[in-house]
């Protein structure tokens, strides 16, 4: 990748991510919301939540090299969701869930 | 409150998060570095960009030939769900400062989304202190990228497992949502949608799109509850 493609790449990117990490919060920040509005903010952080964690779990060829590569993930995931519930500790699960998918990955 | 005491604050919240960051960063730093990017390339990328998604992303495609429109298109499409994290955050924003606000919008990930998320809805929770957990964040992502760059090919991590800590992060998030009824019927739809968009051939915008969904499923069930 030379310099100028590097710059179009950069530039292009970053400037669609400003917008999309920006526009929303100043358009909507101190102006009196509608009550359905208001719910519907308060429904982002689960449903973005469950979104990250689906889309990290499945895909469409998640069995593509055989059945136990697809589904070590979602064990190990279901090891994080115990861990999650006993610790409430970001690091935590974020140590089991790395440990556990590697030690699966053993066997 | 003292500085010292915020910053200690940020830390200890940003921390998960940053060593997660060193865990993809070194990995996506190799990529960067295989296309030809320089270490102050990545860590300008990194500290701008700063996107995982999409600063891995841009490698494979370009490896694979992609038209550079194709590629700035495709990471622009995924990158949309930050639209959902802005305005989730607008609530808490309503008295802070255009500069400050800006500062925090510009610099917010997933990880850093879900961190101070939890931590607004704890209560207690500011703009100073959550911009600085997406400094610490960023640091640490673009320290990372720079120093994978500077690595190579000489290492390697296993990328799918290093990614799990982030996949760890969000299902602890996710856990510690409140277990109301609206809140697992929204994360259920999310989650069946993304599983179904991804299915279709729609992976890029699939987190935006199934987040939407369980939003709208959500509004939904609250307006046959009222009734």
């Amino acid at each position: 990748m030379s310099l100028t493609e590097f710059l179009i790449v950069w530039l292009s990117c970053l400037a669609t991510m400003l917008a999309c990490r920006c526009i929303p919060i100043f358009i909507l920040k101190g102006r009196d919301l509608p009550e359905s509005l208001r719910n519907a903010l308060n429904l982002i952080p689960p449903a973005a939540f469950a979104a990250l964690v689906a889309n990290d779990l499945f895909s469409p060829t998640m069995f593509s090299t055989g059945i136990w590569p697809g589904i070590i993930p979602v064990v190990a995931a279901l090891v994080v969701v115990i861990v999650a519930k006993t610790t409430k500790s970001l690091i935590w699960c974020a140590i089991t869930g790395v440990v556990t998918y590697a030690l699966l990955t053993l066997i | 409150m003292q500085k010292k005491d915020a910053i200690i604050q940020a830390l200890k919240v940003a921390l998960p998060v940053m060593f997660g960051y060193v865990g993809i960063g070194i990995p996506c730093g190799i990529m960067e570095h295989q296309i030809g990017m320089n270490a102050f390339m990545a860590f300008v990328m990194s500290m701008t960009f700063y996107s995982g998604a999409g600063q891995f992303m841009i490698p494979s495609m370009w490896l694979a030939s992609t038209p550079l429109a194709s590629i700035i298109a495709s990471v622009s499409f995924v990158n949309t769900r930050q639209l959902l994290y802005s305005a989730a955050f607008s609530p808490y924003f309503e008295k802070v400062a255009k500069r400050l606000t800006f500062l925090f919008s510009a610099t917010v990930t997933d990880e850093s989304f879900g961190v101070n998320m939890a931590k607004y809805q704890e209560g207690d929770w500011g703009a100073g202190r959550a911009t600085l957990v997406n400094l610490f964040s960023m640091t640490s992502w673009g320290v990372s990228n720079a120093l994978g760059v500077l690595i190579g090919s000489a290492l390697s991590i296993p990328t799918a497992i290093a990614a799990f800590a982030m996949t760890s992060i969000f299902i602890c998030l996710l856990m510690g949502q409140k277990a109301s009824l609206e809140n697992i019927f929204v994360a259920a739809v999310a989650f069946v949608a993304v599983c179904i968009f991804k299915a279709i051939g729609l992976s890029g915008p699939a987190i935006l799109l199934g987040a939407l969904c369980g939003v709208f499923a959500g509004l939904i069930l609250l307006a046959v509850k009222q009734r």
